[in-house]
């Protein structure tokens, strides 16, 4: 009877762990959230395993990146008796369970057949793809941030005042608050002498940055991260990415309040860092994977890269003419054109340019403000 | 805890004889949303059935589904409630020659008669718990967000010249998103989540078989394997459940009784019920849809 005890005891402990292990690999739950396991659990059981883990799947989750990663979690907390390891030892920063998109090889599907193959990028064919991840240090040192940080909350505040056409025409007349004017005029005995203006709605445009980290990159992009990084802090709605032979999201990693912590999520993504580029598969990858979530009709996308690609160019263009199609504005920066001399004659750039609403220079913080003016325009 | 399982078993029959075939994750989720009484948030591709779960819950409960479709640029007031401004100004002219005193007459004029309810009021006055569905909060901006999580939270709502509206009964919350905006993190706390994505064969052919009885066995088969084939092409908009129940209705209407590698042809015609943007018409040429079709 003891050991019953004991065991119960040692169950709800372990339950009420299993928060703490997932926040430790990135989810968004607190420790507070044990209490409610062990509720769920007293109501479900513990005894059926599946019902156990639907209803804590459910219960834990927030997001589809979450809920794909659960069930592997789920099992290596509560499953396999060889790793049961004491809580406390449980080490924060090598939580990381499961890698980011595993390499799977190429599948059989891929081979005898080529408009059947699978949705998922052929990472593990990639040419150059490297498997060191660079230090993302610099992202977070003082110098230069702080005038990347003026320079951005500046382009933030005139991005503020961007209005979609559609609203600037609609300047010509103030629209009537109905309900807001009968209400004033109560007052007045319902005599209508002071009218309601409906509030002009402003709307800003989406940002999306898609960042080039490949190698020929390298000098620039910690300078775009840092970009991205502030100016994600500074407006709502903007969504970045990182791609060299394919593409991340690094949002929620950039968003991080915790610097450090930003940095831990970096390193993960960065695999493959400062590899081969293939700027037209992987804007392809976005175009399938996110375009139809993220980018609509008030979204200007950026891109932020130098236009070397190995893939082939009209890979590139076909998927730039889509997406150009789909978002509002297309932007590419390229740090190159502040070369002297320089001419987007690459095969890249070539391909790319008929579907650009604006290319323009930005190597350094000097030349992203003399283009800061254009770009607010074409965004606007 | 066999108890639980057969519950959970016994809500999956029901729910397919209303005509939603459900994981039993999902299930296991619906009867925790009752127990808990949190809002579900139900995330997932367009058309993979995340209203529908809505539907056939106030269907099985028998009670009143009260939705609310978000849209840019939705305020809280038109979500919550209005007053009937229209009727107001008719009594206060009514009430002009009347002898009672000011507070009186405001305070009639302000009552419940004149006050219009939006589905946000509505959903906590009802006397039977209803089923609040609040379809594709990503559309609605941060603000409204953060107003749908007091009344999350409290089950009350403030109306200044009222008071303050308890709710009569908690109402089972549906919450669906897109994703086409990253909602915040208290949003996704306060709720139980669920991802549902694309079926898989088993379940797609289910989901045929219940909603199209009238379909024969092989043809439900070869649909469902046609269209599981697409979703694995490159397309921009992959065909949802919703699609291939109208596929299904158009093959029928056709008279088309077999998928076959010659009928491409006649296939092609009824393409417009799967396939819904200009580019992924042009993926789907004829030999790619005979090789689907004799994939089948």
């Amino acid at each position: 009877m003891n050991e019953a005890a004991s065991l119960d005891e040692l169950a709800s402990t372990r339950l009420a762990q299993f928060p703490i292990f997932l926040h430790a690999n990135g989810f968004s739950v607190g420790a507070g959230d044990g209490m409610q396991v062990l509720r769920v659990a007293s109501q479900v059981g513990v005894l059926d395993p599946d019902m156990l883990r639907w209803s804590l799947r459910a219960l834990l989750c927030g997001r589809a990146e979450e809920w794909r990663r659960f069930d592997k979690l789920f099992d290596a907390w509560f499953l396999p008796a060889n790793q049961w390891q004491r809580p406390e030892k449980l080490d924060t920063h090598k939580g990381f369970l499961s890698g980011e998109q595993p390499l799977g090889p190429p599948s059989a599907r891929e081979r005898d057949d080529e408009t059947l193959e699978e949705i998922r990028p052929r990472q593990a064919a990639s040419r150059q793809a490297r498997e060191s991840s660079t230090d993302f240090r610099e992202l977070m040192q003082r110098e230069h941030l702080l005038e990347v940080e003026a320079l951005v909350r500046r382009f933030a505040r005139q991005l503020r005042y961007i209005r979609l056409r559609r609203e600037a025409r609609a300047r010509h007349g103030r629209r009537l608050d109905l309900p807001g004017t009968i209400r004033r005029s109560v007052a007045s005995g319902g005599t209508p002498f002071q009218l309601q203006w409906k509030d002009r709605r402003r709307v800003r445009p989406r940002l999306v940055l898609l960042i080039d980290v490949s190698r020929s990159m390298v000098q620039y992009s910690f300078f775009y991260l840092r970009l991205a990084r502030a100016l994600a802090a500074e407006m709502p709605d903007v969504h970045s990415y990182i791609f060299h032979t394919h593409i991340t999201s690094v949002s929620q990693a950039l968003n991080d309040p915790d610097p450090a912590r930003a940095q831990e999520r970096l390193h993960v993504l960065a695999e493959g860092w400062a590899g081969g580029t293939r700027i037209g598969e992987s804007l392809a990858q976005f175009n399938r994977e996110h375009a139809a979530r993220i980018v609509n009709s008030r979204t200007g996308v950026v891109i932020l890269s130098d236009g070397y690609d190995t893939g082939e160019p009209a890979v590139l263009a076909g998927t730039l003419a889509q997406l150009q199609r789909r978002a509002r504005r297309l932007v590419w920066l390229n740090p190159l054109m502040n070369q002297p001399g320089y001419e987007p004659i690459s095969q890249g750039m070539q391909a790319a340019l008929p579907h650009l609403d604006l290319l323009a220079p930005a190597g350094d913080l000097d030349s992203l403000k003399a283009v800061l003016p254009r770009l607010i325009e074409a965004l606007g | 805890m066999t108890g639980r399982a057969e519950e959970l078993a016994a809500w999956q029959q029901e729910l397919a004889r209303a005509g939603y075939i459900a994981e039993p994750g999902l299930v296991a989720a619906l009867l925790l949303m009752q127990e808990l009484q949190r809002p579900l948030l139900l995330e997932g591709d367009a058309g993979v059935g995340k209203t529908e779960v809505a539907k056939v819950l106030a269907a099985l409960r028998h009670t009143r589904l009260i939705r609310l479709q978000c849209y840019e640029g939705l305020y809280a007031h038109a979500a919550m409630y209005e007053w009937n401004y229209q009727r107001q100004l008719l009594a206060i002219k009514l009430l002009e020659h009347d002898e009672r005193g000011m507070a009186q007459k405001e305070q009639d004029i302000f009552s419940e008669r004149y006050l219009l309810k939006r589905p946000l009021l509505e959903a906590i006055t009802c006397e039977q718990p209803p089923v609040l569905l609040i379809d594709e909060v990503d559309r609605a901006d941060e603000a409204f967000e953060a107003y749908l999580l007091e009344l999350l939270s409290d089950f009350q709502l403030s109306i200044p010249e009222l008071g303050t509206v308890q709710a009569t009964s908690r109402p089972l919350v549906i919450i669906t998103s897109n994703g086409t905006r990253e909602l915040s993190d208290a949003l996704r706390r306060r709720c139980l989540y669920q991802y549902i994505d694309y079926p898989d064969y088993d379940k797609e052919l289910a989901i045929v078989r219940a909603r199209a009885p009238e379909v024969p066995a092989l043809l439900a088969r070869q649909i469902v394997a046609f269209v599981q084939g697409a979703r694995r092409l490159e397309l921009q908009k992959k065909p949802g459940i919703a699609e291939t129940l109208d596929w299904t209705a158009a093959l029928l209407r056709l008279d088309i009784s077999v998928i076959e590698k010659d009928g491409a042809e006649r296939i092609m015609q009824t393409l417009g019920t799967l396939i819904k943007t200009r580019d992924d018409h042009v993926t789907l040429t004829r030999e790619v849809v005979a090789r689907l079709a004799a994939a089948c």
